[in-house]
């Protein structure tokens, strides 16, 4: 298959279950929800070493916010039930609960499991806090120096996927870094995806574990590094000196794949030669996005 | 099966009609026979729900009333879910310990609104009551959840000896307003006589008011002021004579 002169490789992306909540942060002006969750979606770009994976969603206006006010809305990914919850404790509280103006809501309120987030962040309060249920939805009111932080008790959780992908293989850095740019700008504020890398592009991808240091998680993927393409097994078609990666994330898979789809259409630019994904043979993850059926239109 | 059960008046009462039984949980429950022969007291004396009351579908949780209820008591009481409209006045004591559900009434309301029963200490414990009209005395009267709004005036002792919950007031606010309350919201938009164990805290736009209020726009379709929703408000806690966690929230301005 061949989009635009790029060649799009007959491979797939393998993805993982992941547990997801969607934040949603609302201030006075959209400036303040966005330092919230930037701040918020700061350090977590991959479960690796940050564990969890955060970034914005989209940008909400505020007739699609709860309060009214400009918003943001976050989705923050762990691997398991445990730590999701634990996670959002703790940045929330300091990065959200910090920043003046701004509230806090659930943006998954259909989803059954909940995590008593604001309820474990209202001791802050001292026992000064107190609550209110509108609409049925218990809202913590914490007393702060600015006046109040209103937070939601409870943040849904539901099983989303972490780890969809897909490789820009191109002639030169600049060739690679213009298309990931494209790629990112086309996938920006699609609903229920979140690139969480810096800019939404890696550079870094990475293979599972070392060959040569035991507690290494993850090393650097020699066979789609440029440099080491004479000394080591290569996945480098000839004329390729850089590769980028973008890592996407979402609350389904066919989220996920509706992003891919626009990302990659997106990618396929000058100096750019193949689009290819990583995976690990099909054995770890249960999600597989075979690229070639992706751009075919085909549900995957 | 219907998607409401419709009560309108057919013979006007002469004395109090105590519809204390009349809930749209209980509704749900029954078919339109049986709705028509529930009991009711009217003046003091015995009487079924039929003999009042034309009865218009059967086992819905929302039901709607019409005509002047004006002297009908209690409509409401205790209900536990489901929603209730009354299409004109109504008398005092609607949704009186109510623990769940929605009340609307188009109209104006008696005394006591979402209060608690005779030597009860506690009033409503949760579910929503919108009052499009004006209130009597004691409306929220020691409601331990839930909301009470009056788009209108309210009378004396609004919120009296709340230990939770929230009492919206759009109109003027009476005296005694909050007087005992241990913890709980009166939200006054208007007008409210504060008494003096009220103490200043502070002007601020407090987050959750403009949430309640949209709520109340939006999901409830009530006609709220962008100047209430998005103003500033002087936060009063009280009652100091008692717990004092409570507040008296007076919009101050935009």
């Amino acid at each position: 298959m061949i989009i635009n002169g790029v060649t799009i490789e007959d491979t797939f992306a393998e993805a993982f279950t992941m547990r997801v909540a969607r934040i949603v942060i609302t201030g006075k002006t959209a400036r303040w929800a966005r330092e919230a969750a930037l701040k918020l979606t700061g350090f977590a770009t991959s479960v690796i070493g940050c564990k969890c994976e955060a970034g914005i969603e989209r940008e909400l206006t505020a007739s699609e916010t709860p309060d009214g006010r400009p918003g943001v809305s976050v989705l923050f990914l762990t691997m398991d039930k445990e730590s999701l919850p634990q996670q959002l404790i703790v940045r929330l509280g300091q990065t959200v609960l910090t920043c003046p103006t701004t509230a806090c809501f659930d943006g998954l309120p259909a989803a059954p499991d909940r995590l008593a987030v604001g309820k474990a962040l209202r001791v802050f309060g001292d026992g000064f806090q107190g609550s209110k249920v509108i609409g049925g939805r218990r809202y913590w009111r914490v007393p702060v120096m600015e006046g109040e932080f209103l937070i939601e008790e409870t943040f849904g959780m539901q099983k989303g996927v972490g780890g969809g992908n897909f490789l820009i293989l191109a002639e030169h850095p600049d060739a690679a870094l213009a298309a990931a740019e494209a790629a990112v700008l086309a996938m920006t504020n699609l609903p229920g995806v979140i690139l969480p890398f810096p800019g939404g592009v890696v550079r870094s991808g990475s293979k599972v574990g070392s060959k040569r240091y035991k507690n290494m998680l993850a090393t650097t993927n020699e066979a789609f590094s440029p440099t080491l393409r004479a000394i080591a097994p290569s996945a480098l078609p000839e004329g390729v000196n850089s590769v980028l990666e973008i890592v996407l994330d979402g609350t389904d898979a066919p989220s996920i794949e509706a992003a891919m789809r626009v990302g990659i259409r997106a990618a396929c630019l000058g100096g750019v030669r193949s689009i290819s994904a990583g995976n690990y043979g099909g054995k770890l993850g249960p999600h597989h996005f075979p690229l070639r059926k992706i751009m075919s239109g085909v549900t995957a | 099966m219907s998607d409401v059960v419709v009560l309108s008046l057919r013979t006007a009462p002469v004395g109090a009609l105590e519809l204390a039984g009349v809930t749209p949980d209980r509704l749900a429950q029954l078919p339109q026979r049986e709705i028509a022969a529930l009991p009711v007291r009217h003046a003091g004396r015995a009487a079924a729900l039929g003999d009042f009351f034309t009865v218009k579908g059967e086992r819905a949780a929302r039901v709607r009333l019409e005509g002047d209820l004006r002297l009908a008591e209690g409509m409401g009481a205790g209900m536990m879910g489901g929603e209730l409209v009354v299409e004109g006045h109504a008398g005092r004591d609607v949704g009186v310990a109510m623990t769940g559900g929605a009340i609307e009434v188009r109209g104006d309301v008696g005394d006591n609104t979402g209060g608690a029963r005779p030597g009860a200490a506690r009033g409503m414990v949760g579910g929503e009551i919108v009052i499009r009209g004006n209130a009597g005395e004691d409306a929220g009267a020691g409601m331990r959840r839930g909301l009470v709004v009056v788009t209108g005036n309210a009378g004396r002792g609004t919120g009296r000896g709340m230990i939770a919950g929230t009492a919206v007031v759009f109109g003027q606010t009476g005296p005694d307003a909050g007087r005992w309350t241990k913890r709980g919201s009166i939200v006054a938009c208007g007008p409210v006589a504060r008494p003096a164990t009220f103490r200043y805290a502070c002007t601020y736009r407090p987050p959750h008011v403009r949430l309640l209020l949209l709520y109340l726009r939006e999901r409830r379709g009530l006609d709220v002021a962008d100047r209430w929703i998005t103003g500033r408000y002087d936060r009063y806690s009280g009652d100091l004579a008692e717990l004092g966690k409570g507040e008296m929230l007076q919009w101050a301005g935009e």
